[in-house]
């Protein structure tokens, strides 16, 4: 992605942090789905922790790249965990109806960090990830 | 002289007589600085202020305020060719008027009457006065407009739905169906822009031509800004209404490839905000099945319609195949 | 009312009568004082008559026999003194405090009106029985009191749905509020009471309390207790799995508790999806396991709780 920044994405040990720092459009999310599945493969990242909190709507579209995100990135065998989605957020996506079953969740950054190193301690993910892949 | 300019194009002399009189008059009386040649061009430039001013267009207002304040100053060639063809279009534009209409703008416009004055003139009040001023001021705009370009509207709809927008009579834009013609009429469209641009910009109202994908987030905004400026949503229900927005607009997109979506502030019956979202693009063929979950012919979720219904407290689509798709929804403020 | 004036068979009532004799003479707006010193006098017999009334016609059986003598003899007392005043501002307040006084005890407004009826019929008959040997006089007597008293019924049954609505109203919204509270029981453990019946509105109020709860207390692990809530069908079980998706869209577990086995087995059998719901039988249990994800002691793990 080039020009303003609208995402960034760093890396922290055998993990990704991708924080999403302003609402995004259509064309622009699935960039940020390019190049973060690009990263993951690159980096041969374990985890990913996808920060949304800074976004105020979380659409059909932008839900369903975040589950495409996910699995791809399990597919090239990283876990993905999207945290920071607020309160009105999460309940405007499931009175939309929208399927979330497979998404990894945690309440913040901090605490997805903490989920990954839980999954990746070999453990089934307890907490915060329950329908989730296995 | 304005008489002849007048004259060109009233069919009652004796009306145009007593017209440019009454603007001579006025004029004379009222600046003895302006020369009596000079009148022609300052009754025109006056009017045109007329159209300038309802227009909040600076760089015109000052080219007026210039011709007028200072009318011994020649403007450079080009300039006064412009301005030549803009003052036959304004000539044109208030020959067009009703006789009762041109007599008042200018009398008001020109020659400074006050609404009372005039009201008790014509045996009328001055807020009729002042509604037929707004009124004659709108249908100028739109005449000079169509002057201007040299055209024509196409269909019987177009001078109606010009009218309807250039005064900002809500109602009436609904009536004459304003949003639904401009989406199939390019001739109005392209007049449009320039009065909703200038016309009083509406407080309870936005809207937003939808294009392309950032319109999406683009409505979804405005959606919420709108709504939060009520004061009676709460977090939940601005970010419930910017979903479904993003939902409708996203279709558009999708579907029509372009379109407009309107947010307004409803007062009646109760306090809340409606999202037209509007478009002339394919039309859906089974509107009961897009309102199913799963249906979708688009890559996406399917849950564009029946997931926006959701959200809302009332939601109605309209679609006709080959003509486009109009969804309207609503959001009512309080408890439901 | 001719009713009352068809069935006068006792001759009298006792004491008084002959000292009353003299009324023929009285004019018009002298009878009310007059009725109401009757009224007065026979206090006790009359509002005795009127809770064998209200007894046999099965009305205010939620009170007990105390309650109910002492309630008619203030409603008595108050009756009689509108009677008396005839001011609209009294009659109001007293139709209020009747309605305030006994709405509490789950009296229902066809019975309020009825007790207010039986104490007009009452003190008619009364009235009756006293005049009876003087027709025109007990014409007279009649028609000051049945507007009197016919407005006091209307007023006091005005008065009371008023009043009851209100009361109701305020017992809904309190109901509303006490009924979610998000209970922090530990770190990181909420546990959400639902009481009461579960509509759309309310499981909405409640889900936005619980997301926002969960952000606050940086919760985890969420146990819905959904045992007080009176009937579990589909529609509610679909607010509970909004509710469940989206505390976990936030990172946060729920359990369900309270749900019974059968109806769980109903649930699935008309197509409820339970399967992303983690329901346990009571609300012990859900502590216990909410404790196990958490990762206190008897999970074993030591990575429970975050740095
Ligand atoms: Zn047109």
């Amino acid at each position: 992605m080039t020009g303003p920044r609208l995402v960034s994405i760093l890396r922290q040990g055998s993990h990704l942090i991708a924080s999403v720092h302003t609402a995004l459009d259509d064309t622009q999310m699935t960039a940020f789905q390019h190049d973060l599945v690009d990263r993951i493969g690159r980096d041969r990242s374990r985890g990913v922790v996808i920060d949304v909190a800074a976004l105020d709507v979380l659409d059909s579209f932008a839900t369903r790249t975040l589950r495409t995100i996910a699995e791809v990135a399990r597919l090239r065998g990283a876990v993905t965990v999207v945290v920071g989605i607020q309160p009105d957020v999460a309940f405007a996506m499931v009175s939309l109806g929208m399927d979330t079953g497979a998404l990894h969740t945690a309440l913040d950054l901090e605490e997805g960090l903490a989920l990954l190193d839980r999954i990746a301690g070999g453990r089934r993910p307890a907490v915060g990830a329950r329908g989730g892949p296995a | 002289m304005v008489r002849r300019i007048v004259a060109a194009r009233v069919d009652d002399a004796a009306m145009a007589d007593d017209l440019v009189q009454e603007t001579l008059v006025r004029v004379l009386a009222a600046a003895g600085r302006v020369d009596a040649g000079m009148l022609e061009p300052y009754a025109i430039a006056t009017a045109r202020n007329v159209v300038a001013t309802a227009w909040r267009d600076r760089d015109r207002q000052r080219r007026n305020q210039h011709r007028v304040v200072d009318l011994d100053t020649p403007d450079p060639p080009d300039t006064e060719l412009l301005a030549s063809e803009e003052r036959a279009a304004v000539a044109e534009a208030l020959a067009r008027l009703g006789d009762r209409d041109r007599e008042a703008l200018l009398a008001h416009e020109v020659s400074g009457r006050d609404t009372r004055s005039l009201a008790a003139e014509l045996g009328s009040t001055p807020g009729a006065v002042a509604a037929q001023l707004h009124r004659a001021r709108a249908r100028l705009r739109v005449e000079y407009l169509l002057a201007r370009d040299h055209t024509e509207p196409p269909t019987d709809r177009c001078r109606p739905v010009l009218l309807a927008l250039s005064s900002g009579d809500r109602r009436r834009q609904r009536e004459v169906e304003a949003g639904r013609h401009l989406l199939e009429c390019d001739a109005c469209a392209g007049l449009s822009q320039p009065l909703l641009d200038r016309a009083p910009p509406r407080e309870d109202a936005v809207r937003i031509p939808v294009d392309g994908d950032g319109d999406v987030v683009a409505a979804r905004q405005a959606a919420r800004e709108l709504a939060a400026r009520l004061g009676c949503f709460s977090r939940t229900d601005l970010t419930l209404i910017a979903t479904a927005v993003s939902e409708v607009t996203r279709n558009i997109v999708k579907f029509a490839g372009s379109g407009e979506v309107v947010v307004e502030v409803l007062e009646e019956p109760r306090t809340g905000v409606r999202v037209t979202a509007r478009d002339t693009g394919p039309g859906i063929p089974d509107v009961e099945r897009a309102l199913q979950d799963g249906y979708s012919t688009y890559a996406g979720l399917g849950l564009g319609l029946p997931g926006a219904r959701r959200l809302m407290d009332e939601f109605a689509i309209a679609s006709e195949v080959g003509r486009g798709t109009t969804v309207t929804m609503t959001r009512w403020c309080g408890e439901r | 009312m001719t009713g009352y004036r068809g069935q006068g068979t006792t001759t009298g009532g006792p004491g008084g009568l002959d000292g009353l004799d003299g009324l023929e003479g009285l004019a018009e707006d002298q009878l009310l004082p007059q009725l109401v010193a009757h009224l007065r006098e026979h206090r006790a017999r009359l509002r005795h008559e009127w809770a064998d009334r209200i007894q046999l016609a099965g009305l205010l059986h939620a009170m007990t026999p105390q309650e109910m003598a002492a309630e008619t003899t203030s409603v008595y007392d108050n009756y009689v003194e509108v009677l008396e005043t005839g001011s609209v501002e009294a009659l109001q307040r007293y139709a209020r405090d009747l309605s305030e006084r006994i709405i509490p005890r789950g009296v229902e407004t066809h019975e309020v009106v009825g007790i207010v009826l039986l104490l007009r019929d009452v003190l008619a008959r009364s009235l009756f029985e006293k005049y009876q040997r003087d027709f025109g006089l007990l014409n007279r007597v009649l028609d000051a009191y049945e507007p009197a008293a016919n407005r006091i019924a209307n007023t006091v049954a005005v008065s009371f749905v008023e009043e009851r609505e209100r009361v109701i109203r305020q017992q809904q919204d309190s109901i509303r509020e006490l009924s979610t509270p998000v209970l922090p029981v530990r770190e990181r453990l909420l546990i959400l009471p639902i009481i009461g019946v579960l509509d759309r509105e309310r499981a909405r109020q409640l889900t936005e309390q619980l997301l926002n709860g969960i952000r606050t207390h940086r919760a985890r692990v969420v146990v819905i207790d959904i045992t007080g809530v009176p009937e579990v069908d589909e529609s509610v079980a679909n607010h509970l799995v909004q509710t469940v998706d989206a505390s976990r869209l936030m990172g946060a577990s729920v359990i369900i508790t309270g749900l019974s086995p059968v109806i769980a087995q109903t649930l699935v059998t008309i197509g409820v999806d339970l399967s992303k719901m983690d329901t346990i039988g009571d609300l012990q249990g859900g502590l216990e396991e909410a404790e196990r994800l958490l990762g206190y002691p008897t999970a074993g793990g030591d990575d429970g709780t975050a740095p």
